[in-house]
């Protein structure tokens, strides 16, 4: 297990980071995986997606926030007003669903209350359409162009082709990576647990990508040589919903006797399309890669993209169930859990649906005997899992 | 839900409803007075309703159209489309073999007229999936839809994509529930720069060729022509109505402002809305000549909601105002800004104007009223940016010469709860007493609308408005 990884996924103030900053670095936060990552490499930035892990009140985010909203925005908020985001140089607040995008509101509102909660340099809205393709797409590269144009003017940074081309080479290692530990989660016996993965996943969120990059090749070498797979599961399960970057939600999973073996959740990998190009117009191939996919729900009317890529996953990795969570009053999860339920069990998976609060804020032990329920169901035995047509 | 709610066709039950309402047109005042005693369940509707005289009769004739053309689309071998309110019907109507069919509209009606409302229709959205903290205007007759209550829908096509995901996610949870073509109009951040325009326009070009295709005709130019033309008549009878709102009294009763945007979300560009349109105005004309309230007693206080109105049992708000004298000047629902409107703001491109000359225009001019139609124009970007929420709350409540702001809505909707306080300590500083409420519009189980009533009365005392 790699102590630095690890650490990444549990916590937000982190030393790879300070010492970014301390040579001079600028680091952005972001809160959609629909915002390139490469662009902000390619400009020599540290782009860090934002975390509400640790929140333990809400007490900032319940005053600018009204009560029906998901706790996932509210908990970056109280971060933010607490001060926890404090090494930000900017952030980009982006489209991914109704609440999410009123954090830029509601976060610049917050400021005025609470001088320096805003990163101080650039606080900055993107649009992201709700299509993959056509006039949607065009608008969207129309948007990551004037991202770029903004950083440049803002940073004094100059965005090349060839550096945007040389930050793409290297987040498609980084995917090539993650790839292969996906493979790995697939053996049967598991050589990996859901948390050592899980970790990985989120860490890659957070840290440099050199010092990401070396930890997660360590750790792939680590697996393979392993001697003895994870041992004493009962069941090997798959985890689908909303946003988690809940590391005790999969150690909870886990603690019941299963082995967490995938997830299609944001901060976990969600993409498993082809590489983004790295040659012609590195604008247009990041556009296409990080709009095309549909992994989320907010790409309305783009369901059966989504079930036939989940339930492709969940036939490799040999999971015998699948946990489908969705934060309270995450409606986009929420309903598609509803579709997901009906389809996967159609196809002989079996589901649990559950509806939480976001991270340390969710109630545990209704939540645990829920899943030591759904372990003893799954302990009946049931026929292999089919893929959905394409 | 229950096995008998199945085996009474929803829109059958509402065609029935009102083709039997609208023949109340021809009876006596005696005759009414007997009816209202033998219907005691819904006389609290009826009653208010038919006391504002003509327009009211009209608008149940233009509902008896709506539901009759809907459960005669299939027989006549038209295709229905499931669409929203903010959506504006006109296109559907141009290709002639497309009936609309809005799923808000329906959650209105069950709302006012059932003390249960649409309640089993919206648990039914559970019992299949669909998530219980989804908006309840579209899961209120979407229960129908799903369960093979209403209709059979054919195609869906909404405009809601960046404005509401709560919404663009019931329409699409419905579509590939039933396993039909799913459209959805996509909307950026911001409303007037050109290049947002250029995106409306070849969007909504898209939109029209899914509909041609899974509609399976092409739409008729001269109908299109003679549809728009007869939206600017409409828009300028509106227009009057509006400006007619700016007088002190309010000359305009304030279920008007259901009987308008019900209609236009229903009936867009028909002739019998136009009619609907001059008997309002003839009325409210007659009030404000003999500077009459349109509520027919003194006006205390005006109240703009800025966002919508409450549709509990008997239209449970409207009466309240109505009763405390608190003249209602309209809300988020009631403003479409085309470009002669007296609230239009003197900006390029917030407003729309309708352009006859040719195809292009025409179809631009759709798009333009769509990206204009209530919620898609004012609450699509940041509340504080320019011509947005704020602003445009700000500039109704001046123009309309309003005492206070009232926000009423749905749990379900999470783009305004997530910055409703926001604009309200805004509106606050701009003098003006907010009030939110915490009830759903849509569903009496989260707040009785005693309770509202019981809140609202605290709020208009307390701030001496009334």
């Amino acid at each position: 297990m790699s102590s630095i990884l690890s650490q990444a996924a549990r916590s937000i103030d982190l030393d790879p980071v300070r010492k970014f900053k301390e040579k001079g670095g600028t680091v952005i936060g972001y809160t959609c995986s629909f915002v390139p990552v490469e662009i902000f490499h390619a400009a020599g930035m540290l782009p860090i997606r934002l975390r509400g892990i640790n929140t333990e009140s809400l007490n900032i985010g319940d005053a600018y926030y009204g009560p029906f909203v998901c706790t996932f925005p509210k908990a970056l908020l109280q971060q933010a007003g607490q001060g926890s985001f404090k090494f930000l140089d900017g952030a980009v607040i982006s489209a991914g669903c109704d609440a999410m995008r009123r954090l830029d509101e509601c976060w610049r509102k917050m400021s005025e209350d609470v001088p320096g909660a805003l990163p101080p340099s650039w606080f900055y809205y993107l649009d992201v359409p709700h299509k993959p393709q056509g006039v949607a797409l065009e608008w969207y590269q129309s948007r990551i162009r004037k991202l770029i144009q903004a950083l440049e003017e803002k940073f004094g940074v100059h965005i090349t082709d060839e550096s945007l081309h040389l930050a793409i080479s290297k987040q498609n290692k980084v995917r090539t990576a993650l790839g292969e530990l996906a493979e790995l989660r697939c053996l049967e016996p598991a050589v990996v647990s859901g948390t050592e993965a899980f970790e990985a996943l989120i860490a890659r969120n957070v840290l440099p990508t050199d010092i990401y990059l070396e930890e997660l090749d360590r750790l792939i070498e680590e697996v393979k040589s392993r001697a003895e797979p994870v041992s004493g599961y009962r069941k090997r399960l798959f985890i689908t919903g909303s946003i988690c970057d809940d590391l005790e939600l999969v150690e909870q999973i886990e603690a019941a006797g299963a082995v967490v073996v995938g997830e299609t959740v944001c901060y976990g990998l969600r993409n498993t399309s082809p590489l983004v190009s790295d040659t012609g117009d590195p604008v247009a191939a990041l556009s296409a890669f990080y709009l095309s996919g549909s992994v989320c729900p907010r790409m309305f009317g783009y369901y059966p993209t989504r079930l036939v890529a989940i339930s492709g996953r969940i036939k490799r990795t040999q999971a015998q169930g699948v946990i489908m969570q969705n934060i309270r009053f995450c409606d986009l999860h929420g309903s598609e859990n509803g579709l997901l339920e009906r389809d996967l069990e159609k196809l002989d998976v079996p589901t649990l649906r559950i509806e939480k609060e976001y991270g340390a804020l969710t109630e545990k032990g209704r939540l645990r005997m829920r899943i030591d329920a759904f372990l003893e169901q799954l302990e009946k035995s049931r026929p292999p899992v089919q893929e959905a047509e394409g | 839900m229950r096995p008998a709610l199945k085996e009474y066709p929803l829109d059958l039950l509402f065609a029935r409803t009102f083709q039997v309402a609208q023949k109340l047109g021809r009876s006596t005042e005696k005759e009414r007075a007997i009816l209202l005693q033998s219907v005691p369940y819904v006389s609290g509707l009826l009653g208010p309703i038919l006391s504002i005289g003509q327009p009211a009769i009209t608008f149940l004739e233009l509902m008896a159209d709506y539901y009759g053309n809907l459960i005669n689309a299939k027989k006549e071998g038209k295709k229905v489309v499931m669409t929203t309110f903010c959506f504006d019907p006109t296109i559907f109507y141009a290709f002639g073999n497309l009936v609309p069919v809005t799923l808000e509209v329906g959650t209105v009606i069950t709302s006012i007229l059932w003390k249960r409302g649409s309640f089993d229709f919206m648990d039914f959205c559970t019992e299949v999936g669909f998530s219980e903290t989804g908006c309840s205007s579209q899961r209120g007759t979407m229960g129908a839809y799903l369960s093979g209550a209403g209709v059979e829908i054919d195609l869906v096509a909404v405009n809601m994509g960046g404005v509401c995901d709560t919404n663009s996610n019931a329409y699409s949870f419905a579509a590939q529930y039933l396993n039909k073509p799913f459209y959805g109009l996509d909307y950026p951040s911001e409303l007037t720069p050109d290049e947002v325009t250029d995106y409306h326009h070849k969007d909504y070009r898209a939109l029209i060729r899914f509909l041609e295709e899974h509609g399976q005709c092409r739409f008729d130019i001269d109908r299109l022509r003679e549809l728009l033309e007869e939206k600017k008549i409409q828009d300028e009878l509106t227009n009057e109505l509006e400006e007619m709102q700016r007088l002190v009294p309010n000359p305009l009763p304030g279920i008007f402002h259901l009987l308008i945007y019900a209609a236009r979300y229903t009936n867009s560009g028909s002739k019998k809305f136009t009619r609907m349109l001059r008997e309002m105005v003839e009325v409210v004309r007659d009030n404000a000549t003999n500077g009459r309230s349109g509520m027919g007693q003194t006006e205390k206080c005006r109240a703009l909601l800025f966002y919508i109105d409450n549709f509990s049992f008997n239209v449970g708000m409207f009466d309240w105002l109505a009763r405390h004298q608190v003249s209602h000047m309209g809300s988020m629902l009631s403003r479409f800004f085309p470009d002669n409107a007296p609230y239009r703001r003197d900006v390029s491109g917030t407003c729309f104007s309708i352009d006859t000359r040719s195809l292009d225009t025409m179809i631009d001019t759709l798009a333009d009223i769509n990206a204009r139609m209530p919620m898609t124009r004012t609450i699509r970007g940041p509340y504080d940016a320019p011509n947005m929420w704020l602003e445009d709350s700000l500039s109704l409540a001046k123009i309309y010469k309003a005492d206070c702001c009232v926000y009423n809505g749905t749990p379900g909707c999470r783009n305004t709860w997530s910055n409703v306080k926001l604009i309200a300590r805004d509106l606050e500083k701009h003098g003006y007493p907010t009030h939110l409420v915490y009830a759903d519009a849509f569903d009496g189980r989260v707040e009785s609308w005693e309770a509202t009533a019981m809140r609202m009365e605290e709020f208009f005392k307390i701030r001496g408005l009334l």
